[in-house]
């Protein structure tokens, strides 16, 4: 079971921050953090970007720790699988963010 | 890339590109009162030229496709390129990593362009969706013709900021036109941005599935010159 | 013992019984998976006709032969049809069929759970095409919109087919898929390590997770309306604090996970069949599972992209365009190893192969279509029109049945042990391929001219013409090529000579047994060493039935097979499956009574089929196991293990598990509907929110608490050999005083029917209050075991279930009451 966990949580670690991202947005539409002030830009920019820089960390240390056990697996098939399936995540996370992070509005 | 876009910017190209029978199916031709390729305001025109790059572009990458395949049948074919690192990190991650990072700048920049932005000359209607007939409304224009039913009049060459609302089920307000189409959801106010180059009629349909009134379920779009658009606001037409 | 009279002594232990009766008693997975493929083409062609009478409607602006009561009747039920009674079956059945044999064991994990799967699917299936027959069948279209598909817009029964019926059928999808997992994972052949495995057992693990996470959300989704269309409980309603959106985002939760469902048991069929019909193996097979993993995650990072001109706010719509496109990525990388394995090895024109042509042809241009419609602009301008229709049925059509037809060509002399000789299907091929382009591929462009999806006819003026015909002459080609696949494949079934065994040179372990298989797969089981085990040696299938394997030698008439550790595939285990039996179709058979009282609304009689049910699952779980220990077992070649029953973790432990895991999705989803309608819908707050109680509180969460810690200490207790029946009876006190208090939460809920946050907090409170019944029924079941001597200190696997069970109800029952109470705090 451990080897498919290892093989399953880059991306699985990915699909929950994403979601969460998502929910974040929408608390920061609906508390209209647009208009409030921080670091010199809006409060709901700086949010997402600090969500979106997180998440990258996050899935960039999922991939380190899976180097070298014991996150890391001793078969070299699963070792190679489970950093693949990480790097998908660590790719999706600063991919598929980057527009949320640095280029989100509201509308109406 | 600006070069290259602007080129196809171009509406005579974009024409003959429909005529010239990139494949069969441009025998149909371009034109239609319908027609998302035959455009008549810039979100339509941004749009219908996204299609038309994206459709080259796919094309290139299906010629490519079959053609890897056609030589895998040759037998002179390089068995030293059949290996992992030509196919799946070459083929499969570089190669569409590259073209789909172009491709969604392109359409988030183009898509950009298309929303709503608090200008001056903004002119504002209301489209209510109820089944099956479209309400109007124009705030702000003369009493007594504030309602309109099935008919929408906007003056042409000026942007219209369109609240969609609906009174029962989801609808949908599309003007293939003109712009693309934006949903009518029950509790939401969605506003679209509308425009005709040029005075005329423009057809427009209900697009989500309403039930059993919904093929007929349409409207149109009158885009007044400027003459007319001020009999209209005077309350003069009709 | 000769080979012979292995075969007739396993033969005797393992078969169904003979002729018709056979059918429904058999949970032999060969049996079932032959009955689901067959009763899913039968639905394949019910779909089929379906989609020929939409064609025959559209071929001209005059040629409507129906008006829109019956159109939408009839396109409702083809998406249906062909997405839950055609396309998931068929992965199932193929899955079932082909997945001990190629792991190289003797049955799935729970036969009778994959007859249970299938009965609930025919009876299922069967309620839709009723109402089919009865011209009162769904008609709000395959996604059910509400408020369209709501109680106000559509008061019919027709609806209710399809919440009820699919509901029903999707019953089926999540046992085939938790069987799948646990067969996968822990039933494979000696020394299979994960890095073994044939790439379809990849595809087919991945694609049953999938199941296990996508389809929850649509059967909650799939709850919600129903509860309000039958008894008013506004979820969907904006003005009374609904949200028609909460629909759309569950059910395209599913809806997108869904087409990946779909595509990737096909391109597990691709990896398996084309590098054999190239005569070499898959190029990166690593990278190829790599790629199926992370196909399966984005695809459930972008399900807004259904949602694109519902005007949510442009961000989001930026970054599901993102992650839609980089969807692709995997994808690529599948069909490039594909490729770069036909260039290094000798690609051949047979049958198989023609078809996977057909599919690249066919799926890249539906993928490249796809990557098109996830840039938002051009969405906006082609969504809901017959664009969508003809890209969908390029990545469907190319990427599932392409290749499914492919896999039925090659397979097909395993079914049957017969050989095919007709050039009926290569004709057949040519008139498939060429009739599917002729449909789809011009409509595409009617699409762009304006054609709207969903419109029973359009006017003469508007310059579709041409292309309708065209399309709808293409649809006939299509379908008389289809009727020429059926009948060569029946030709072949009654006329065709013997064949030998494996026709195709193929290394995996499926062709290792005598075709057409026999009941028990294999006389003995193999010991693997490479990924292509009859390539490495062509011998093996003789050593098996000479009982060089293990389990050769049955030393009593049970059905058994070994269950191996999950990463090393090292023997652990000895499991004895049940054998012939009615309970399944019994037990789906009053299931449907369940359903079929919500569907017609007769309430009395939904509480006595459920405590049918009960009995019936109680019925079910009581014949498994024994009441005196065994010990260790002679598997053969010297090896000896125990019982799974006689482990902490038997295959009821990892069938719970992820069963628990789309349990879970399902609560998950639940709560995803709660913050979404709390924190997006209009019409919120509501008038009141809930007085919170902390005596409630205290009991229910402090009673499952207490339910679970006295289950461990049961545990404890039964491996010291002590009396368990203390600890349990205080459990299953705890459990029933937590299903009080969460009743008493439920009966002062404020006004459900009013206001879309007390209906919220009414399914929530009784989901709890479900599972709080359910765990106090497993624990006096355990009672009643003990007492029944079932349980011994080495006898000990049900205490492992029960108590899972118990740490989920218990985190369930923690979560429900932080959840009911707090918007109240924070207002």
């Amino acid at each position: 079971m451990s080897e498919v966990a290892r093989i399953l949580i880059g991306p699985l670690v990915w699909l929950a921050l994403f979601t969460a991202t998502y929910a974040l947005h929408g608390i920061a539409c609906s508390q209209a953090w647009y208009d409030v002030d921080a670091l010199g830009l809006s409060l709901m920019r700086v949010v997402l970007l600090a969500a979106w820089l997180a998440t990258i960390a996050v899935a960039g240390a999922i991939l380190l720790a899976l180097l070298r056990p014991p996150l890391g697996s001793r078969s070299p098939f699963v070792r190679t699988v489970s950093l693949a399936t990480a790097a998908t995540g660590l790719v999706a996370a600063v991919w598929t963010l980057f527009p949320v992070a640095t280029n989100s509005i509201c509308m109406a | 890339m600006r070069l290259f876009l602007s080129f196809f910017m171009h509406r005579g190209l974009v024409f003959r590109l429909c005529v010239l029978g990139l494949t069969p199916l441009a025998l149909a031709g371009c034109a239609g009162e319908l027609s998302t390729v035959d455009p008549a305001g810039p979100a339509a025109r941004t749009i219908a030229q996204i299609w038309w790059v994206m459709l080259i572009g796919a094309a290139a990458i299906f010629a490519l496709v079959m053609g890897l395949l056609f030589v895998a049948y040759r037998p002179a074919r390089n068995l030293a390129h059949a290996s992992e690192r030509v196919f799946l990190v070459g083929l499969g991650l570089a190669f569409p990593m590259i073209v789909l990072t172009a491709l969604l700048g392109y359409g988030l920049a183009a898509g950009e362009q298309l929303l709503p932005k608090g200008e001056p000359e903004v002119f504002y209607v209301t489209a209510d969706a109820g089944r099956w007939a479209w309400r109007f409304g124009y705030p702000g224009v003369a009493e007594g013709y504030r309602v309109s039913e099935d008919v929408l009049h906007i003056p042409a060459g000026r942007p219209v900021d369109v609240a969609i609302t609906t009174r029962d089920v989801i609808h949908s307000f599309w003007v293939p036109r003109l712009a693309g189409k934006l949903d009518a959801v029950p509790g939401y106010v969605n506003v679209l941005r509308i425009e005709a180059d040029a005075p005329g009629r423009y057809a427009g349909l209900s697009s989500e599935f309403s039930g059993p009134g919904y093929t007929q379920f349409g409207f149109e779009v009158i885009a007044h010159g400027a003459e007319d658009w001020q009999a209209f606001l005077a309350g003069e037409l009709e | 013992m000769s080979g012979l009279a292995r075969h007739r002594r396993l033969t005797r232990i393992w078969a169904s019984r003979p002729g018709f009766r056979g059918w429904f008693s058999s949970v032999n997975h060969t049996d079932l998976g032959k009955m689901f493929i067959v009763a899913a083409l039968v639905f394949f062609a019910i779909g089929g006709i379906l989609g020929m009478l939409i064609r025959a409607q559209l071929a001209t602006p005059h040629s409507a032969f129906v008006g829109p009561e019956i159109y939408n009747q009839i396109f409702t039920m083809h998406g249906t049809i062909m997405m839950f009674l055609f396309a998931i079956p068929t992965f199932e059945g193929l899955a079932i069929y082909l997945l001990p044999k190629l792991l190289g064991t003797r049955d799935l994990a729970f036969p009778r759970l994959t007859a249970y799967g299938f009965w609930c699917y025919i009876f299922g299936g069967s309620m839709l095409i009723v109402s089919l027959l009865l011209g009162i069948a769904p008609n709000s279209g395959w996604f059910m919109y509400p408020p369209l598909s709501g109680a106000i817009y559509s008061p019919g029964i027709n609806t209710d087919f399809w919440l009820i019926g699919i509901t029903f059928v999707e019953i089926s999808a999540i046992s085939a898929a938790v069987e799948i997992t646990v067969s996968i994972l822990r039933y494979r052949a000696p020394g299979m390590s994960l890095d073994k495995m044939p790439i379809f057992a990849w595809y087919a693990l991945v694609t049953a997770l999938m199941i296990l996470t996508g389809f929850p959300p649509l059967i909650l989704g799939s709850i919600l309306l129903e509860l309000e269309r039958a008894f008013g409980l506004p979820f969907f309603q904006a003005d009374l604090g609904g949200d028609s959106l909460l629909w759309q985002h569950l059910f395209w939760l599913f809806g997108h996970p869904e087409v990946y469902i779909i595509f990737l048991p096909a391109a597990g069929v691709i990896s398996t069949v084309l590098p054999v019909m190239c005569r070499t193996s898959l190029l990166g097979y690593g990278w190829v599972v790599a790629a199926a993993v992370g196909l399966a995650f984005l695809s459930f990072g972008l399900w807004v992209h259904h949602m694109f001109t519902t005007g949510i706010p442009n961000m989001a719509l930026a970054f599901f365009s993102a992650a839609s496109t980089l969807v692709a990525v995997p994808t690529a990388v599948q069909i490039f190893a594909w490729i770069g394995t036909m260039w290094r090895g000798r690609p051949d024109l047979r049958l198989p192969m023609l078809y996977i042509l057909a599919f690249f042809a066919t799926f890249v241009i539906g993928g490249l279509t796809g990557v098109m419609v996830a840039v938002v602009p051009f969405d906006w301008q082609v969504h809901d029109t017959a664009f969508i229709t003809a890209h969908l049925h390029y990545v469907l059509f190319g990427g599932f049945v392409f290749p499914m037809l492919g896999g039925l060509y090659y397979w097909l002399p395993h079914f049957t042990g017969r050989t095919r000789y007709f050039f009926l299907g290569e004709t057949a091929f040519g008139l498939v391929f060429i009739g599917f382009h002729g449909t789809f591929l011009a409509m595409h462009w009617v699409g762009l001219l304006g054609q709207r999806r969903r419109i029973d006819t359009y006017d003469a003026d508007a310059g579709w013409t041409a292309i309708n015909l065209a399309s709808s002459i293409g649809s006939f080609v299509l379908l008389i090529g289809l009727a020429l696949v059926l009948i060569d494949v029946v030709l072949h079934v009654i006329l065709s000579a013997r064949g030998r065994r494996n026709p195709w040179h193929a290394g995996t372990l499926e062709w290792a047994m005598i075709t057409p298989p026999p009941a028990y797969n294999f006389a003995s089981l193999p010991r693997v060493s490479t990924r292509e085990p009859l390539w490495t040696d062509p011998e093996l299938p003789n050593r098996l039935v000479r009982g060089e394997g293990y389990l050769g030698d049955p030393p009593t008439d049970r059905r058994e097979t070994m269950i191996v550790d999950i990463a090393s595939g090292e023997p652990r285990e000895i499991v004895v499956f049940p054998r012939n039996t009615a309970l399944p179709i019994v037990f789906a058979a009053i299931t449907g009574v369940f359903f079929l009282s919500l569907l017609i609304k007769v309430y009395w009689i939904t509480p006595l089929a459920l405590a049918a049910m009960a009995v019936m699952a109680w019925r079910w779980t009581w014949s498994i196991g024994d009441r005196t220990d065994a010990g260790p077992q002679p598997a053969g070649q010297g090896l000896t293990l125990p019982l799974a029953t006689e482990r902490d973790r038997s295959p009821g432990w990892w069938g719970s598990l992820f069963l628990l895991t789309a349990n879970a999705t399902l609560f998950g989803s639940l709560i995803f509907g709660y913050a979404f309608l709390w924190t997006i819908a209009p019409g919120w707050p509501p008038s009141e929110w809930l007085v919170p109680s902390i005596l409630e509180a205290v009991v229910a969460i402090g009673g499952t608490l207490a339910g679970t810690l006295a289950i461990r200490a049961a545990s404890v207790a039964n491996r010291k050999g002590a009396g368990c029946v203390p600890a349990l009876a205080v459990a299953l006190i705890g459990a029933l005083a937590a299903a009080v208090a969460l009743g008493l939460l439920m009966a002062r809920i404020p006004d459900p029917t009013g206001h879309a946050y007390g209906a919220t907090l009414l399914v929530l409170a009784g989901y709890a209050l479900f599972h709080a019944l359910l765990i106090a029924l497993m624990i006096a079941f355990l009672i009643a075991r003990v007492r029944a001597g079932y349980v011994s200190p080495i006898r000990r696997a049900e205490l492992g279930v029960v108590r899972l069970w118990a740490d989920y109800v218990a985190a369930v029952a923690a979560i429900t009451i932080v959840l009911v109470n707090l918007p109240g705090w924070v207002a």
